[in-house]
């Protein structure tokens, strides 16, 4: 599904996950992947003593201020982003091996700002004219790297200043904007070198068997139709020079092994288990038995889901997991705190003029905390040391004792707030905005896990519900921040049971999504537990894929609203798996096949999937 | 590690390997017999499930299958690219794609429409038959059920239209079982990729140069392929790429581009690193000629001369796309969708010049043709097609979809990777009773000037896309010397100009091979039209660059 411009969306597992696996009208994704990879050259950056790379970026961005400065209208700022990333992919299917490749890339991003602080080229809507990417040569060569600089620097001069002057000629012509704050917050010049090296020994043939081994687990589930094992190993090395005279090097490494498992129910209904792990090498994986017990419980989830029955909307009392809370708590109030959608016309400013006002109970309070790698033990996804403006990352308080505090800043400031708190992140080849790090929300009123149970119980007595909903794990959700569309989110949840009051077994449903309006919902958080849970996942937005955390502890709400899951009506598979066909042609777990009814409706694939198209 | 010095070093490396033997001569381990198919593994696991579609598929209430095949392409591609005389990307590639079709129906109306097109998937790369046969076993579930949609769909649709007379959804087509020898990509790339590296090195000479970047893709093939006809083929192909990209900026900022390149469907063919050198330092030479060449201000009409390059870009453009036979969507009349569809049986060239394509033929005056193929990906095999007969439009090229006047393919349903196939033109050959040697058909230019008062006729020796010169000259009718000029385009270049003013060809027959979606060749002489029109092109200029390039580094 398109998602308009400014809708953020957030999975557990990487979108590149979906492209290589299978589905017919993906493939033209998958296929663009082929471009992708570089294999290992045995060039290796210069790290150390000269790294030839950096030097030729400073003495090129030197030459470039010097030179263009005498240029009508002249540039104030220019900063080149360099990311060196090395990269392996291992993707496989029911012991079969799909994609595996690794390879090298260095991207480059030229950042030019012409005009002043005050009003430049990003103002509004042109701020994709600051930015011109390429790619660059590998090696040490310094000519050539120079060359390519000189080359993107010139095709972004040639967008930035035509795009100030009619940012200037449209200030004239516009009326005056509410937020009369400039484009570019001033900072501190930085200067960092983490040149911790970044050894990346990609055993090819070795996670070739491993991911080979894992993915043919799913061969005893004929249950399960469609399944996964996806590995992905990255380590980049970060170099940021400007004409403001920072200058940083950075490096970091993460490893993901993703497993992935789908079926549908008798009604079409289409049911996804993924599990994923995250360490910064492959070694921190767990070992093959834990692996395998997963993968059998996600066989089990999806067999149970197929037999449960649909959830039926509901507006009443629940409790959320602590990893469900994080994904609610990420989309509801995370994308909500970035300091962009504060300002101009097109956003929806939910929070915008709620600052020192008490926005939900005063029990709960929120930071964003990058510089935390780890939390309990637990990795953080989210953590960086400078964001990728070049300033350093912060601890950001955001609610205190329910109380707003303060936004999520990169260098665009809003009313109130004029400078960076390092939350200015982006993807290679996008102009980076504020965007969440490590989302950690905290209780003060808190119990043990089973008190918070006994009290659900209780609050569903208490509003005469049949029932509550207990969310046990989501995979992951999305949100509109825009005017022009309805402030709303959406989580959407895997592993949702019914509990009854009356002492009854839970009952596991399937087929619902949480619904709402942020204002509302965060205020009805009754109680937590405490024992806080991680949700590591990839945040897209405007400034593109993301690496992000979101940590929270248990919630009873009140009340939370459900909507049915929109589904497809396509029958699970008419001939039963290869291997599973010894006798006549039947359901793969043994049950009669159902009456078909003659195929009228015209959906085959299913009207909306925003989880898993980007 | 010293750049340099290692460049030097693999260079004489690049000499000595450039005799490794073609990739298709060392792949001929697999067998070549027709009972292949249960020794190969990826066809044992496609007949298998085949099978089981074929008996079992079918949803109550609605029809099961009449037909169903899968095709399975195994890519594996290398792709590398330097720029500025260092190397910025290398990748090897494998993947398998399948696609899976389902028609409901029958030959005459199917549901092969809109989501009944097929289902496309990622195949795994290990032989394993368990994991080939679960993503067939899924995708066919998807394609057969998309499929029964689909066929509703389009009856739908026809109810609004009455076609007359209706021509078959599709043909009928004969078993066959060829079971080719499998390609690989056993090749170290490693000369070439410093090829790339060390031709782009020579961006140091001219500090005008926008941009100097070369690339090379290597690419095998293997098309599994079976249908419930029982058709089961195999075949592979190899294309091998090398080209050179180069830019500039003319003094009043027309950007000018260049990007020559050796096509070819056998190691052997591939230049030396003396050769992909020398391509590059002519390819720059002429970037900087064109920088001081004059404009093209005025509009002319008169003679114009194709080199045998441009002209096979014309005949790929202008006739070999309108030879296809595709089928136009219901609610259009005519025969095909392009401008030959209401030409059959008429004249479309001079009457001195037939059209044949024969994608059977493999090689040209000792250059392997790289549109050459055997089966079709529609598993029908290759055959030679004489379209166009002393001018006269004779037939089209056509796979399985039949068109008005055309019931059966005739071997030219091709397709990329994962795209429905559709007609394709293979080996499009250019053939002459009368022809004339460069000289001549220049001293016929020069004539034709003299007779319309022309100062000076054009000649083309390049184009860039879509049919703008890339290299254009004025030659004058006083001395017949050539005039390099830029910023010129073409009035007319299609169907019309080719049957009245095309007037004579040369004897200079060149292959050009082409790979876009797919690997095509073209076989052709120069061509002399007696009239065109030439005028300014409406070329935006951009800026020139703020500053001067880099200083470059002492040479170590």
């Amino acid at each position: 599904m398109a998602l308009p411009a400014s809708s953020h969306f957030c999975a557990g597992l990487p979108a590149r996950l979906r492209q290589l696996f299978p589905n017919a009208i993906r493939l033209s994704v998958a296929l663009g992947l082929l471009s992708q990879g570089v294999p290992p050259l045995n060039a290796a950056p210069a790290d150390k003593a000269s790294d030839v790379l950096l030097l030729t970026m400073q003495q090129e961005l030197l030459r470039a201020t010097g030179s263009l400065s005498k240029s009508d209208p002249p540039p104030y700022f220019l900063s080149y982003s360099v990311y060196d990333d090395e990269s392996a992919v291992v993707v496989a299917s029911y012991g079969g091996l799909l994609r595996s490749f690794g390879g090298r890339r260095r991207s480059a991003d030229v950042i030019m700002r012409v005009g002043a602080p005050a009003l430049d080229n990003t103002h509004n809507e042109s701020r994709g004219s600051a930015l011109t990417s390429g790619s660059l040569p590998l090696g040490d060569d310094r000519d050539a790297i120079a060359r390519e600089l000189w080359r993107l620097t010139n095709l972004e001069y040639r967008r930035a200043a035509p795009a100030f002057l009619n940012v200037k000629t449209s200030a004239t012509v516009r009326s005056a904007e509410e937020d009369l704050s400039p484009d570019f917050s001033t900072e501190p010049p930085q200067s960092a070198a983490d040149n911790s090296a970044i050894s990346f020994k990609f055993d090819e043939a070795g996670w070739n068997e491993k991911i080979r081994r894992y993915s043919a687990y799913f061969r005893k589930y004929p249950e399960v139709y469609s399944s996964g094992v996806f590995l992905q190993m990255d380590s980049s090395k970060f170099r940021f020079i400007s004409s403001e005279g920072t200058k940083i090097t950075t490096g970091g490494a993460m490893a993901r092994l993703v497993i992935q498992a789908e079926t549908r129910a008798e009604d079409g209904m289409e049911l996804l288990r993924v599990e994923t792990f995250q360490a910064a090498t492959p070694e921190g994986f767990p070992a093959e038995p834990e692996i395998a017990k997963k993968i059998e419980k996600m066989a089990a989830d999806l067999k149970a889901l197929r037999a449960a029955p649909i959830a039926e909307p509901f507006d009443g009392p629940a409790m959320l997991s602590g990893r469900a809370a994080a994904v609610f708590f990420h989309e509801v109030l995370g994308h909500r705190m970035e300091g962009q959608r504060q300002r101009g016309d097109q956003e929806g400013q939910t929070f915008t003029k709620k600052v020192n006002q008490l926005v939900m109970p005063d029990f709960v309070s929120v930071v964003d905390d990058p510089t935390l790698k780890e939390l309990n033990g637990m990795s953080l996804s989210g953590a960086y040391s400078y964001d990728e403006e070049g300033v350093p990352a912060s601890r950001v308080e955001i609610i205190k004792d329910g109380i707003l505090k303060s936004f999520l800043m990169s260098r665009m400031p809003v009313k109130n707030f004029s400078h960076s708190n390092g939350h200015g992140r982006g993807q290679a080849g996008r102009m980076p905005t504020a965007r969440q790090g490590n989302l950690i929300v905290s209780s003060s009123k808190s119990v043990k896990a089973p008190e918070l149970r006994e009290k659900f119980i209780e609050e569903i007595k208490k509003q005469g519900k049949p029932y509550g909903l207990y969310f046990e794990d989501v995979q992951g959700g999305f949100t509109l921040t825009t005017r022009a569309l309805p402030q709303a989110f959406q989580v959407l949840p895997v592993i949702v049971w019914r509990v009854y009051p009356d002492g009854r077994p839970d009952e596991l449903v399937r087929g619902v999504d949480i619904v709402g309006t942020p204002l509302a919902a965060v205020t009805r958080i009754l109680l937590t537990d405490d024992a806080p849970q991680v949700f590591n996942g990839i945040c897209g937005a405007e400034s593109g894929q993301v690496p992000v955390s979101a940590v929270a502890p248990a919630m009873l709400f009140s009340e939370m609203e459900v909507q049915k899951r929109a589904q497809s009506h396509s029958r699970p598979p008419i001939l039963p798996p290869p291997g599973f066909d010894t006798g006549a042609p039947k359901v793969p777990d043994g049950s009669a096949m159902p009456p078909v009814k003659p195929a009228v409706d015209p959906a085959v694939e299913p009207p909306v999937k925003p989880l898993l198209n980007q | 590690m010293n750049a340099y010095s290692t460049l030097r070093l693999v260079i004489a490396a690049a000499l000595v390997l450039v005799a490794v033997p073609p990739a298709r001569a060392q792949g001929n381990q697999a067998t070549a017999s027709t009972g292949g198919a249960q020794e190969d593994p990826v066809l044992r696991a496609m007949l298998v499930e085949l099978e089981r579609s074929k008996s079992q598929l079918k949803l109550e209430n609605a029809s099961a299958p009449y037909y169903v095949e899968y095709r399975v392409t195994d890519l594996d591609h290398y792709d590398a690219e330097a720029l500025f005389g260092s190397l910025r990307f290398e990748t090897r590639q494998k993947v398998r794609i399948l696609r899976a079709v389902v028609r409901v129906g029958d030959y005459h109306r199917d549901s092969y429409f809109r989501q009944g097109l097929g289902m496309v998937d990622i195949l795994s790369l290990d032989d394993d038959p368990l994991a080939l046969r679960q993503t067939l076993w899924l995708a066919t579930d998807r394609a057969y059920k998309a499929a029964t949609e689909a066929l509703t769909a389009k009856q739908a649709l026809l109810k609004q239209f009455s076609t007359d007379p209706p021509v078959d959804d599709f043909s009928r087509g004969a078993a066959i079982r060829q079971i080719g020898p499998l390609v690989r990509l056993d090749v170290d790339p490693a000369p070439w990729r410093e090829m790339l590296v060390s031709a782009t090195a020579q961006f140091r000479l001219d500090p005008q140069l926008e941009l100097l970047s070369a690339e090379m893709k290597f690419e095998a093939s293997n098309v599994y392929f079976v249908n419930s006809e029982g058709t089961v083929t195999r075949s592979g192909h190899s294309v091998y790429q090398m080209v050179v990209n180069g830019s500039t900026q003319a003094p009043d900022g027309m950007r000018l581009q260049r990007s020559p390149d050796f096509l070819v469907g056998s190691i052997a063919e591939l230049p030396t690193a003396a050769q992909f050198s020398a391509l590059t330092a002519e390819m720059m030479d002429s970037l900087k000629k064109l920088r001081e060449a004059p404009l093209v201000e005025e509009e002319y009409r008169g003679p114009v001369l194709f080199e045998a390059d441009p002209a096979s870009d014309i005949l790929e453009n202008v006739v070999g796309a309108n030879l296809l036979g595709q089928k136009p969507p219901p609610e259009k009349p005519g025969r095909t969708t392009g401008s030959y569809g209401g030409s059959y049986k008429n004249r479309v060239l001079p009457d001195f010049l037939s059209v044949l394509d024969d994608p059977t033929q493999r090689t040209f005056a000792g250059r392997t043709l790289v549109g050459s193929y055997e089966v079709d990906e529609e598993g029908v095999r290759a055959m030679p097609v004489l379209a166009i007969e002393k001018g006269i439009l004779k037939t089209f090229l056509l796979g399985r979809e039949p068109i008005r006047d055309v019931p059966v393919s005739n071997g030219h349903g091709r397709a990329a990777p994962s795209t429905p196939p559709g007609p394709s033109v293979g080996i499009l050959i250019l053939k002459t009773t009368q022809s004339f040697s460069p000289d001549q058909l220049k001293k016929k230019m020069l004539d034709l000037c003299r007779q319309q008062s022309k100062p000076y006729g054009y000649l083309v020796k390049t184009f860039g896309q879509s049919l703008e010169p890339r290299l254009l000259y004025r030659v004058w009718e006083n001395d017949g010397h050539e005039e390099l000029v830029r910023g010129a385009t073409f009035e007319d270049l299609d169907t019309r100009e080719l049957r009245n003013d095309l007037i004579a060809v040369g004897d200079d027959f060149l292959v050009s091979n082409r790979w876009g979606a797919l690997p095509v060749s073209v076989v052709n002489p120069s061509l002399l039209f007696d009239e065109l029109g030439v005028r300014r092109a409406d070329l935006t200029k951009d800026k020139l660059p703020e500053y001067p390039p880099p200083a470059l580094s002492a040479p170590r």
